[in-house]
This record gives C-alpha cells, structure tokens and sequence, in this order.
C-alpha cells in the first residue's frame, strides 16, 4: 500500500465543484431511476395509479410477466435475433477486416463504404429495407424471380413475403422442401427446429449490414496492431497462412473479439428501432417483436402499465448481466491480452 | 394498393373541382389510366415458345463461368495458404498469389456493391413517381411517367399533368393541367395554412385521353422532397413540417452536445488530476451505471421529468443528456496521458487550475473532444424511443419521430419516404465526410481500450 498524503478539506471542495455539474444530472437521471424503477417493479403502477398510490404486489409483475405468452414470445425473438445477427455479424467483419488488411489499393475508400451505413440512422436504413423486402416491388423479389426464371429456366418465379412471413426459416428452406411437418413439440423445441420468422430473418440480413463496418473497423485497428515481425518470425520458420492465423492473429486478436462479442450481445439484446420500423405491429404473429419493443407496448401505450414495464426492464438487465458475466467466467480467462 | 372504382373517384372530382382533388387520388387514377399489360399467362407462353433469352443465356453463361473460375481458384488459393512461405516461390505459388490478390478485390468491390445497392436505390426512388416507384421490375435510373398532350394543330407537345380521366358518351375524356401551371403553394384550407401542389386555376383543360401521350423519361425533378417535406402539414393540419423537426432535432442534439462536453470535461478532469474522498468508489459507481441498459432508466425517468413538470418540453429532450458517463470515461483516459510536468510548469506560473484545464488540457484534447462530441451528438441525433415518450406535441417532435410519423402515414408511398429518408440521413453523411478521421480513430480507439 502506498501511504496516503491527507487531502485538504479547501482540495475535496474543489474537486466537488468540478464535479458537481455531471454528477447532479447523473444522481437525478442514472442513479436514481436505477432505484425508483426497482422499486416500482414491485408496485402495480398504471396511468390511473400514480406512483404516490402505489400498493406493493411483491414479484407480482415478475411473476405476470414471465408467464405471459407475449413476454415469452418477445423473449426468445429478442433470443433469436441476438443468436442469428451477433456471430454472422462478427464473422463477416473480421473477414472483410481481414482482407482490408493487405496491401490493397483504395484501402480507405473500402473502409468508407463498408462503413456508411453504421453512421446513417437506424430509422432510414429500416425505411429503405422496408422497400426492399417489401413483397410486391422490393428489389428482395426481384432477385428471386431473377433466379429461379432467368438462371434456373422455371416456368413461374419464387415470390417470398419477407416481412409479412411468420413461418421459420429453417422450416422454409429444410424442412418443408423435405416433406416434413414440424408439429408441436415438448418444450418449444419445435421453434428451435423452425427457427426464427422469416420476416425476423429479414430484420436480421438488415441489421447485419448496417453493423458490418462498424465491427469491421475495430477488428481492423486490432489486426494493425500486431507486430508484424511475429509474422515474418513465423514464415521463416516455415509456418503457413492457417498456422499463422491460429498461432498470431487469432489469440492477438482475442481481447478485440470478446470486447466485440459483449457489446454486440448487449446492443442486440436491446435492438427496438428496426423491428419497430420495419414491423410496427409485431411482425406475423409477433414473431419479430423484440423484448424492448413489448416493454414500451405495455408500458408507454393502452394501459400504461408501467411497473410491469419496470419488471420487464429489470428481467432484460438481470439477463444482460448474467450473460456478461458468463462470457466473462467462459472465455474471460482464455483472452490473452499480448505484451 | 387499395384503390377505389375510377368513377367514383372521377364523380367525387366532377363534384369538387380539380383544383381540391389531393394528390394520392389523382395519382391513383393516373396510374389506372396507364397503359394495359398483358396478363402473366400469356407473358409466360411465349417465353417458352420463344426459347431462353439473351438476357438469360449471358447470365447463365457468366454464372457457369463465375463457378468454374472460383472452384478452381478456391483449390489453388487453399494450396497458397497451407503452402510453407519458402515454397511460394514456385509457378504455383505465384499463380495462387495473384490469384489471391483478384480474389480479395473482388470480395471487396461485391461487398461494396452490396453496401451501396440500397442507398443508390433510395436516392434514385426519391426521383422517380409513384408508379414508377411501385413497378415490379425494378427502373434502375430516375424516371417518371410524363404525360405529354400535342394541342390540335399544334405541332409541339406539351407536359401536363392528368387529374382525372372520366368516360363521357364513349369518349375517355382526361382533365389536364399543363405542369407548368401546378406548383407548391401554400393554401389555406379549413382555416389553416398548409402547402399541398395545385394548379392555377383557368389552366385545366378537358381533352381526350387518346391525345395524350404517357411516356417514361429521366427525370430529376425534386417534387417528392417537396411533397415529403411539407406532407406532415396535411395529416396534422398545417402546424408543423419538416423545417419544424429539423429545428428540433438540431436544436436539441447541439445543446446536448455541448453541456454534455463541458460537465464530462470537468468531471473527467477531477478523476484524471484532482485528489478527493471516495474518489475510487464514485468512479467505479460510475463505471457500474455503464452496465445498466437505458430501458430501466426509460419508466423511472419518464416519471421523475412528469413531477419536474417537464415532459413535452425541449427540457425534456435536453437535460437528461448533459452527462455521459462514457464520454467521462473517454476524457479522462485521455487526460491520464497529459504529463504531470505542464501543472507544474503551469502552477509556477501562476496558473490556477481551471485556468490550466481550459488553457492547456482542453486544448491538448481536441481529438477526444471532437471524438465524444461526434458520438453524443449521433446518440441524441439518432435516438427514436426516448422522444417518442418523452413527446408527444407536433412542434417538439424530432427528425427521428417525424421520420418514424410519416413511415406510419405514407405507408406504402415509397417514392415519399425515400425522399424523407434522403434528408434525413444527409446533414449526418456531410458531417461524417468531414470528420471521417474521428469518426473512425474513435471508434478504433473504443474498441482498443
């Protein structure tokens, strides 16, 4: 321990003041929500109880909520769209960091296109998706029609309702070409074998294009930050381009890529906007609305019940948290973080 | 689309006049009006009669091509890449490297298409009319309809525009106005001013319908952003527009911006250089609130503005977002990198230390100033859920929630919310250009902490 000089009570003033304008809007607007909405969780708050009448219901909303068919449904749509868009999106930036990291001309406008759509805002590219996808003139059918009729020589074109679409993916494109029928099943198993919407799916394929440069750009300035003299160590030793990924880039690249991996398994765990604007409604069945969208449904719209809303928040922290902390427990150790 | 019966929409235009006909009727018809097409079957028939087209027989070509050339390339460039560095020098080493480096270009000039498809495809929506627009085979240059009408004996055609087309005694006769006589102009309707595109009056003519011609042409006439633009008027009566949101959003975003950067300069400023008690416990309280998403804070906040007597308020838009614990964190990362020794030589000249955070921290810290203010300015710029409860009057809505309003209100007028969209995304594809560097140093130096 270092010994502690005593801080003057003239020298904690000072520091106080500058901190003072950040910390009252912090106290006011970060700290104590955290508080008022935990215990207004276990209120009954709607727009006719204001929050002076609350009554305490105990895990009341908790419990209301996990047993509700909505909840649920949101749950595992907000669970799907983090399992399908989170490791594709990561993929597919670090193959194109990857590839934007040899000598290749026009580097940087390589980088400024791939990188475009993470700073236009989520609420034009869903509009512009929502063209795209849209079932009639969307460019998304379009394609299709160019596949199956000019390439594949069929007599009438593959037409899919994309947004308007609730039967899965994988019941679409394995299973029902199969022959198979998916019928109910213990345990919801049924909708893993299905998997997710394809209007989800839709939602997915946009979300994955916008966030690619944004991914693409951190792995980029972790892959220059490696030596490139481990590089050369490793050809002079006969190493090939496999080995050399496996041995240098991969491990060098680890804390970069769990960093990665949280932020996007947190920003995908509170994704609102595309679903919101893409299918404001829900998506078929509800099969695209995510957890955030159902908490404002509930909280912000028809009754106003707000401390479910507060319930739900607090069930979506407990569970970003609990998976933080898990990838910290499984892959936390194994990161290396280099010299 | 749903679309009405012509008669009845051609009766309700006889009844009331062209001039008060709103546009999406008239479209509507003029689209009607357009020329048949042949039912699918037949398209079909002879298709098949006829043999694949040239069209399909290149694209089959070029795609039987594509495959042969990448399965091969795909078996050298995995020979290059398991091959030890010492035997590339080799004629097939050589080859799969060349190979290697088409193959990256051209990875990278697909990926750019696919990233780019979409924007052109919004610009270029944002030009054309809402036929075209609405087409099922995709016009991939900015056309429109244009309806040309040639006066008897007259030998030059001129471009009109077709309010309606009704059957009179066996003859379609079209309602026209020239297009040079159809203009935005601000009318008042119900006792309230809005813009809506109307023709001057005394300009329509009553013609045949088979003297008009209807042609696609290139087009870059900028109608829709007019249309986009002034649309919000029309669904709540003439009291805002997008002007209205553009304020609000700028206005908004920029107070923000800059008290957030003033109170986080100062509170970063105490962690990185001041020494007080419960420094660390404050600090990692701070860092702790980081990990909270903002949906908990959504209902409480919303409650707390309501007592403060602030909701639909630019209050309410602005306060909560003058401190950011993540842009603290950022400057004071890069505070701890200021040497110690500038306090020094500043104390010994008789600075104090507000003068020495403003006359030499501040200034030594412009890229992390420029950086957090890109990132608070997009965050507040870009946020859709916290106006949408914290708002609800017309004139404090900001872009987002207009732009959101009209996705709602325009539904399927894809040629208008291209239009909307194209503004809305521009003053921040301006920004960026400019300060591209920050943009992507920053983000770089996030991911790299």
């Amino acid at each position: 321990m270092q010994f502690k000089e005593k801080i003057s009570l003239r020298e904690n003033m000072e520091a106080w003041a500058y901190l003072a304008p950040a910390a009252i809007i912090l106290l006011i607007f970060w700290f104590l929500p955290v508080v008022v909405s935990f215990a207004m969780s276990f209120g009954n708050i709607t727009a006719l109880k204001p929050f002076e009448d609350m009554e305490f219901v105990g895990f009341g909303q908790y419990v209301t909520a996990l047993s509700d068919r909505t909840f649920q449904k949101t749950l595992w749509n907000t669970v799907n769209y983090v399992l399908y868009s989170v490791p594709p999106t990561l993929v597919i930036a670090l193959c194109i960091a990857m590839l934007l990291n040899t000598k290749i001309r026009a580097r940087g406008s390589f980088r400024t296109i791939f990188f475009l759509p993470y700073i236009t805002t989520w609420v034009a590219i869903a509009i512009v998706f929502r063209y795209l996808f849209h079932r009639e003139f969307g460019l998304g059918n379009w394609l299709l029609e160019i596949i199956s009729v000019d390439l594949l020589g069929l007599s009438s074109a593959w037409r899919l309702e994309w947004l308007q679409e609730p039967r899965g993916i994988w019941e679409m494109m394995l299973w029902g070409p199969l022959g198979l029928k998916i019928g109910d099943m213990p345990f919801g198993v049924d909708n893993i074998i299905r998997g997710p919407s394809l209007a989800l799916g839709s939602i997915v394929v946009t979300s994955v294009w916008r966030d690619v440069g944004y991914f693409m750009v951190i792995f980029l300035a972790g892959l220059q930050n490696i030596d490139k003299s481990l590089y050369e160590a490793a050809s002079i030793d006969g190493a090939n381009g496999l080995e050399q990924f496996k041995a240098i880039t991969f491990p060098l690249l680890s804390p970069v890529s769990f960093f990665l991996l949280i932020i996007s398994m947190i920003g995908a765990f509170k994704v609102f906007v595309p679903q919101f604007m893409m299918t404001p409604t829900g998506g078929p069945d509800n099969t695209t609305m995510p957890l955030v969208m159902f908490l404002y449904q509930e909280g912000f719209t028809g009754e106003w019940k707000l401390s479910f809303a507060a319930a739900v928040a607090y069930i979506l922290t407990i569970i970003i948290l609990l998976l933080t902390l898990a990838q910290n427990r499984l892959f936390g150790r194994k990161v290396e973080y280099g010299q | 689309m749903e679309t009405l019966p012509i008669e009845v929409i051609e009766t309700a235009a006889e009844a009331a006049g062209p001039a008060t006909l709103p546009i999406e009727v008239i479209e509507t018809v003029a689209e009607a009006a357009g020329p048949a097409t042949l039912p699918i079957e037949i398209i079909e028939t002879v298709a098949e009669a006829a043999g694949p087209t040239t069209f399909q027989l290149v694209l089959r070509i070029l795609v039987a091509l594509f495959l042969v050339v990448h399965v091969t390339g795909l078996g050298f460039l995995l020979i290059h890449a398991l091959s030890p560095q010492g035997e590339r020098r080799t004629r097939l080493g050589l080859i799969s490297r060349r190979l290697g480096r088409f193959f990256i270009y051209e990875c990278l000039v697909f990926g750019s298409i696919v990233m780019t498809v979409p924007f052109y495809w919004m610009v270029v929506t944002a030009f054309k009319d809402a036929e075209t627009a609405s087409s099922a085979d995709p016009v991939w240059t900015p056309q429109r309809m244009e309806a040309r009408f040639t006066p008897p004996g007259g030998v030059d055609s001129i471009p009109v525009h077709i309010l309606g087309i009704r059957n009179v005694g066996g003859v379609d006769m079209a309602t026209i106005v020239p297009l040079e006589n159809f203009h935005f102009r601000r009318i008042t309707e119900g006792g309230v001013q809005i813009t809506r595109r109307v023709p001057d009056p005394d300009t329509t003519m009553r013609v045949p319908a088979q003297d008009i011609e209807r042609n696609p042409v290139i087009s870059l006439a900028v109608d829709n952003f007019f249309s986009a633009w002034f649309r919000p008027e029309e669904s709540s009566r003439g009291e805002v527009n997008f002007l209205t949101y553009f304020f609000v959003s700028t206005l908004t975003s920029i107070l923000a911006t800059t008290g957030t950067l003033i109170t986080s300069a100062f509170a970063a400023f105490a962690f990185a250089r001041l020494r007080f008690w419960g420094k660390n416990l404050f600090f990692y309280v701070i860092l702790a609130t980081m990990m909270v998403p903002g949906q908990v804070l959504l209902i409480p906040n919303f409650l707390i503005l309501s007592k403060l007597g602030m909701l639909d308020t630019y209050g309410a838009l602005i306060v909560p977002w003058l401190a950011s614990v993540f842009t603290i964190f950022l400057m004071r990362q890069f505070f701890m990198t200021i040497p110690e020794d500038l306090w020094d030589a500043a104390r010994i000249d008789g600075a104090s230390r507000f003068r020495y955070l403003w006359q030499v921290v501040v200034p030594l810290s412009r890229p992390v100033f420029i950086t957090a203010g890109i990132f608070d300015f997009l965050n507040n710029w870009n946020s859709l859920l916290w106006p949408l409860i914290v708002t609800s009057s017309p004139n404090k809505r900001t872009l987002m929630v207009g732009l959101q309003n009209l996705n709602d209100d325009a539904g399927a007028e894809f040629h208008i919310l291209m239009a909307a969209s194209c503004f809305a995304i521009l003053p921040i594809v301006v920004l960026f250009f400019f300060l591209q560097r920050f943009f992507i140093e920053g983000i770089a130096r996030t991911g790299l902490k």
